[in-house]
């Protein structure tokens, strides 16, 4: 039987190091997701994933349960985020080849698909990952949570300390940015009277 | 009765994320089937976030893991081992009374005792003839002797003993490691798959570089045929020419 995060974080509290190793493991892959779409730099999002487990080590005794566990990392992974963009003062970059390396793609090629498909896949996720860029971090941070995380809008209106009504805001906005991104590139199915 | 209105946009985005409550999202329905712009928006974001699913991050391996200090491996690499540090030390002990054995013997070193007591000579010099004196009794010497190689005899063994208990712990400890030979061998099949995709993605490099390339053969052969023809009618008419001129009577 899986043990469930609190009994984990139980386990952890009472000095069982594996137990905690669990968690990490369950959590690592969501928590790299979310810095790289949030910061857009690969080497820089392991950093940020690697600390905000560290500092979840560290801060477990006094990891109350008054939150999700999950939650509890996701605050602590966005605090870092955003004092990664605050150090750096700069906007997330995404880090995207000029060129598209066939080599690098076929890797990632699926079984019933061909480097055309591959490379057109490639191409759509390169402009959405500049669209992402386009917006300002609360946004992209809402956006984020909501589309790659599946968060209510009230856990998002948590994490970001503002109104539910906020989160709906930035959502709407966000979205609307990327539509006409999208829109720009050419892709104008998303036009309100585009077909 | 809720209602609905064009720049109501929260209640347009909880609705398009599913988060509404019946009664709005029945009041959202009633809009929409009469509003083209509102319906087309909620299609266009839609189809946003449909997009959205395409942006995935790189494939990393991550492996995080928390580990205690004490847990951690001491470097064996970070500093290079002295030579004698190598050598068990019943080994050093025997090659320093070796070493001094040696020496002693090198100096030539004579030990007389006499009505003045002890007396000691060193080098290769002729001994001066002994005086006559009451014998000396070594008795008690040997005795030290004996209890001193005793006790440096036992000193040797138990030194070998912990030598081989500490060499049988450390290949016990080697061979109890079996999730690290997994790890390595996984790291391997990984390594080997990854060459076989490289390999693969190779040779579909390879073949669409030759179908270009015999793309542009043909036509670098069909534009030769078009110069050949080319050349072929200028000469056709050069010919004609001649033939014409020479036809032509002289004037």
């Amino acid at each position: 039987m899986v043990a469930t995060d609190e009994e984990l974080v139980a386990r952890s509290v009472a000095g069982d190091v594996e137990g905690f190793n669990q968690l990490v493991l369950r959590w690592e892959r969501p928590i790299y997701a979310l810095a790289y779409r949030v910061i857009g730099r690969d080497e820089d999002a392991r950093d940020v994933a690697q600390e905000t487990f560290l500092r979840a080590f560290r801060a477990l005794p006094g990891f109350k349960g008054q939150a999700k566990f999950s939650s509890w990392l996701y605050r602590i992974a966005l605090n870092l985020c955003r004092d990664w963009i605050r150090r750096k003062k700069r906007t997330p970059l995404v880090e995207m080849p000029e060129g598209v390396d066939v080599v690098e793609l076929a890797s990632e090629q699926g079984p019933a698909e061909s480097i055309e498909d591959l490379v057109a896949r490639h191409e759509m996720s390169r402009i959405v990952a500049e669209g992402m860029k386009l917006l300002p971090e609360e946004q992209r941070t809402a956006i984020v949570l909501k589309e790659y995380h599946g968060l209510t809008f009230q856990e998002i209106a948590d994490l970001q300390n503002c109104p539910l009504s906020t989160v709906k805001t930035r959502l709407y906005q966000g979205l609307s940015v990327l539509r006409r991104h999208l829109e720009s590139q050419g892709m104008t199915r998303y036009s309100s009277g585009g077909d | 009765m809720t209602k609905f209105t064009c720049d109501d946009k929260a209640n347009l985005v909880a609705y398009l994320y599913g988060e509404v409550d019946p009664a709005t999202r029945q009041a959202v329905d009633d809009h929409l089937a009469q509003c083209v712009a509102c319906a087309a928006e909620v299609t266009a974001l839609g189809g946003v976030r449909s997009e959205l699913g395409l942006w995935a991050p790189p494939d990393v391996e991550l492996d995080f893991q928390i580990v205690r200090k004490t847990e951690l491996p001491r470097p064996s690499v970070l500093r290079p081992a002295r030579w004698w540090s190598t050598v068990p030390g019943w080994a050093q002990a025997a090659a320093a009374i070796l070493v001094v054995a040696a020496g002693l013997s090198i100096a030539n070193i004579q030990v007389s005792s006499g009505p003045e007591g002890f007396s000691m000579r060193t080098g290769w010099m002729a001994a001066p003839a002994p005086a006559a004196s009451a014998p000396f009794d070594g008795t008690a010497v040997e005795q030290q002797v004996e209890q001193a190689l005793a006790s440096l005899e036992q000193q040797l063994r138990a030194e070998i003993r912990s030598a081989r208990e500490e060499q049988a712990s450390a290949v016990s400890a080697t061979a109890a490691d079996p999730a690290l030979l997994r790890r390595v061998q996984q790291l391997i099949g990984e390594a080997e798959q990854r060459h076989e995709r490289a390999l693969a993605a190779r040779f579909v490099e390879f073949t669409r570089d030759m179908n270009v390339q015999r793309r542009a053969d043909l036509m670098r052969i069909g534009q030769g045929f078009v110069n050949y023809d080319d050349q072929l009618m200028r000469q056709r008419q050069m010919l004609n020419n001649v033939i014409r001129i020479s036809a032509t009577p002289q004037q």
